[in-house]
């Protein structure tokens, strides 16, 4: 075996970190789904009657819908009946007036994902909502975001205490109809974040929620809805894992961004749920729906995603650019290797005046992954001026995985300029030995080759000191 | 049944009606499968853009007529006026008959032959193909003789026309190149007449080792006639196709160029250029399918769009595993002219090797302001400038068409398409 077969066999055998399981005692439904357990999740988060209807619409609606099939992965096919679609850690019960109440072992449990939810969130100075399972478990930093008007709590709580803000944006970026999984999620969706920033706010802190799966045979269904009222802005980061476990787990997520006149949304995700062993047994399937609305004029959106679990990802964070001038961004790094498959990329849909939208994906794929950039620009008739430019890079490590690119372009306007480009190689011998010759070693050399394919991507998450350093690990 | 299915006995009765030849079987095995699938929707990912419901409609109204053969009284002429433009050896299939050329099989290495004769079934594996199959009168095999270089072009005179009553036509030529043989031909589409047509057509080309082709594909059918047509290209080891479409006409057009690299050190140049105006449809599908590696695929196509029209192009290059050395570029450059145009563009990679080398580039965009403010300081209309500098854009494909002696008849053709699409433009 050479060095640098051995290298790559470092990089694509790392253990997965997060793979424990908290022993806690949990309050779930059995599996299943039908028009009952909707009614019982509702009821269990004491909704007001418009939620129970809206729920079971979106049900009634995803009876009527197909399990989309036209994304590149395969995988068996999923028995809806044997999933439980709520389960909550028990203390929930009582909850937790501060932080100080809340389960040990569930503030253990973040501690060693290197959560900042206690003192250490000040140090880090990230507010931070957590979802273990379906239910949010802690919100940090309430108090100082509300001083500055910011709303930032749990989905659940955001139904109680601001229902006029949930019925007005709830299902406007997304509606429930949308497709198969954000019609399942619109019904069963348990809990997730709600945040609001106000007219001419600029969040004073950065905003943060930490996804768990932990029980087995549970879906996770969270739901994030983030308005951005005039002139305001916010940054936002998501993290996920769960447990290693042999069967595989359904996720199937939806945000919501709303972006009003002059606001801007940063959302960036670090998704490294488990993503299956090196057999391809296990690993979460994450089928998520992400859409933000630049809804008014002067508006913009920034998605940035690091992608490195899931045993497959069915994601396209996307973009409406409806408001004049207003801006879509997107860059990703997805990372897949042994049995892995991510079929993920953007929207970008023009349809306001001079709006203007940047891609930048990159895909490595290692073992015998698959790894796809699937992305949309749609420029709308009425869209003068639009610009958009896409920038897809896939590397190859390894003989068995597979690097694809199915990018779609829609243009109906002639002031349009839209540019894609797309390039896919492998590290190639000459780029190693020109790092080799400067004295660098064979894995530093594969190691900074792989950042600098990642670089750009990496850049518009310097102000997410955690972000960087989970990129940093993709290629330890 | 599906929403572009055709009635199941009178297309039964269309074939029934055909010559009785060695195809008869053949013919319903076809049928069959055709009345199972009907014609692919735009729910199909690789119809997404184009609605044959059109096609269907013709067909329909042509089955109901008791789907006579297509006649029209001027296609004589139509044929004559292409025969003087470009001087080359032409075998002519009018409205799905082979009409002429058959005696153009010789010594010189260079063999003619129909389907029927040769007792040769048409495969059938997608339902165009079916549709083709099941009503095909008869088809036509040429074969390149192993060794054998051929300079003066073939030309393949593909010819529709219809009067009075709505026609549809199918058309089948199998090309076969033998190890080391040497070839150019041209393709042409052309129709004529009032009434609505559909043409659905077939080329298979297959290169053995060694072997080279220059292959160029013009289609200036009428502009209320439909199209689908089919080319399929099988290369053998370091054997070499380069091969030009030309779109100017039609109402609705599709084609497919599936091109399979199946022989090491094979070596693949697709160029193409499309130019829609008012009411025009046009799809160009590229499929390059590197099977094994190394060899080299490479395609440009080009685009002009005025007037209320669409253009679909979806160029796929996938390098199966094992492929290694694979080099696979594609390009594809939209110019919009018009704000009624809509360019649909898909430019995919699918790979499963790693000693690839891989790229594509698309773009969208109109003539630059600065080059035009450049030609006008010197005197130029707007008109004039404009089709000056959307005649450079498209130059490019033209004179990389790998059969010189087409060249002056591609760039009359081109020039008066771009006229008729610059000469709205305001001053």
């Amino acid at each position: 075996m050479t060095t640098e077969t051995e290298n790559i066999e470092s990089l694509v055998n790392r253990r997965y970190e997060h793979g424990f399981v908290t022993d806690i005692d949990s309050d779930s439904l059995p599996p299943g789904l039908d028009e009952d357990v909707v009614r019982a999740i509702s009821a269990r988060k004491e909704e007001p009657e418009f939620m129970l209807e809206w729920r079971l619409r979106a049900y009634r609606l995803w009876l009527e819908m197909r399990e989309p099939t036209w994304a590149h992965v395969h995988y068996p096919p999923i028995d809806f009946n044997e999933i439980s679609y709520f389960s909550a850690p028990k203390s929930d019960k009582d909850r937790p007036k501060s932080l100080d109440e809340v389960d040990p072992k569930l503030l253990e449990t973040y501690d060693k994902l290197g959560i900042p939810l206690h003192e250490r969130a000040r140090l880090a100075g990230v507010a931070v909502d957590a979802v273990f399972d379906s239910v949010s478990v802690a919100t940090t930093f309430k108090e100082k975001l509300s001083e500055a008007g910011v709303i930032f709590c749990s989905f659940s709580e955001a139904v109680k205490n601001h229902p006029e803000l949930v019925q007005k944006y709830l299902g406007t970026v997304v509606p429930q109809r949308d497709n198969f999984y954000a019609a399942l999620n619109s019904a069963v969706f348990s809990d997730g974040s709600f945040v609001y920033v106000p007219k001419g706010v600029r969040c004073p802190m950065e905003l943060s929620t930490y996804f768990r799966i932990n029980a087995a045979n549970t879906g996770q269904f969270e739901r994030t809805l983030i308005v951005a009222d005039e002139g305001s802005h916010v940054s936002y980061l998501e993290g996920c894992t769960a447990p290693m476990r042999d069967e595989n787990q359904l996720h199937a997520a939806v945000v919501e961004l709303v972006a009003l006149e002059g606001a801007e949304i940063k959302y960036s995700t670090v998704q490294n749920w488990y993503p299956g062993d090196e057999n391809g047994k296990g690993g979460i399937f994450n089928f998520v729906t992400k859409r933000g609305d630049c809804r008014g004029a002067n508006s913009k959106i920034s998605w940035t995603q690091v992608e490195t679990g899931s045993a497959i990802t069915w994601k396209y964070p996307s973009c409406i650019l409806r408001g004049d001038n207003s801006v879509g961004e997107f860059y990703s790094v997805a990372v897949a290797n042994n049995f892995q498959q991510a079929d993920t990329g953007t929207k970008m849909i023009h349809i306001g005046r001079n709006t203007r939208s940047t891609i930048v994906s990159k895909g490595i794929s290692a073992g015998r992954a698959q790894n796809a950039y699937r992305g949309l620009v749609r420029v709308m008739p009425q869209a003068r001026d639009a610009r958009n430019h896409t920038q897809c890079d896939s590397l190859l490590i390894g003989k068995d995985c597979g690097a694809h690119t199915f990018p779609y372009m829609e243009i109906k306007n002639p002031s349009a300029r839209v540019e894609h480009e797309a390039t896919t190689s492998k590290i190639s011998a000459n780029q190693l030995f020109y790092c080799r010759q400067r004295g660098i070693s064979e894995q530093g050399s594969l190691q900074g080759i792989t950042h600098g394919i990642c670089r750009r991507s990496a850049e518009s998450a310097q102000r997410q000191p955690r972000r960087r350093r989970r990129l940093g690990t993709v290629n330890a | 049944m599906t929403a572009l299915a055709l009635p199941d006995k009178a297309l039964a009765t269309a074939v029934q009606k055909l010559p009785d030849n060695a195809l008869a079987a053949n013919r319903q095995a076809a049928l069959a499968r055709f009345l199972e699938r009907g014609f692919p929707t735009t729910r199909l990912e690789d119809w997404k853009y184009t609605d044959l419901a059109a096609v269907a409609d013709i067909s329909q109204r042509w089955l109901e007529n008791g789907a006579p053969v297509p006649s029209s009284a001027s296609i004589g002429d139509r044929v004559a006026a292409i025969r003087a433009a470009i001087d080359i050896d032409w075998i002519v299939i009018s409205n799905g008959a082979i009409a002429d050329g058959m005696d153009l099989a010789g010594d010189d290495g260079l063999s003619v032959a129909t389907f029927s004769e040769l007792a040769h079934a048409p495969g059938f594996e997608h339902p165009l193909a079916d549709l083709n199959a099941a009503l095909l009168p008869d088809g036509l095999h040429i074969r390149v003789r192993a060794g054998t270089h051929h300079d003066r072009p073939l030309g393949l005179l593909i010819v529709d026309g219809a009067d009075s009553q709505p026609g549809v036509a199918q058309a089948r030529v199998c090309i076969e190149l033998e190890e080391g043989s040497k070839a150019q031909f041209v393709e042409y589409h052309a129709s004529i007449g009032e009434a609505d047509h559909y043409a659905n057509s077939i080329v298979e080309l297959s290169l053995a080792r060694g072997a080279s082709a220059d292959y160029v594909r013009i289609q200036g059918r009428d502009g209320h006639h439909t199209q689908t047509h089919r080319t399929t290209i099988t290369l053998q080891d370091a054997s070499t196709v380069r091969y030009s479409g030309f779109d100017l006409g039609g109402q609705l057009v599709r084609n497919d160029l599936d091109i399979d690299i199946a022989g090491k050190e094979a070596n693949v140049v697709v160029a193409g250029l499309y130019i829609a105006g008012e009411g025009q449809h046009i799809d160009n599908h590229v499929r390059i399918d590197h099977r094994v590696g190394p060899a080299r695929s490479e395609q440009e196509y080009r685009g002009i769009l005025g007037g209320r029209c669409r253009c679909v192009w979806n160029g796929k290059a996938i390098v199966r595993p094992g492929a290694d050395g694979t080099d696979a570029e594609q390009a594809n450059h939209n110019l919009l002219l018009s704000e009624r145009s809509e360019i649909d563009a898909k430019p995919e990679l699918e790979i499963y090797a790693d000693e690839v080398k891989c790229s594509h580039g698309t773009t969208v965009g109109q003539i630059d302001e600065a080059a035009l403010f450049y030609l006008r300081s010197r005197g130029l209309d707007k008109q004039d400038a404009m089709r000056t500098l959307t005649r450079a854009f498209g130059a490019s494909i033209v004179s990389h068409s790998p059969i010189a002696v087409l060249t002056d008849h591609l760039t009359e053709m081109v020039e008066g398409r771009l006229s008729e699409l610059t000469d709205g433009g305001d001053e």
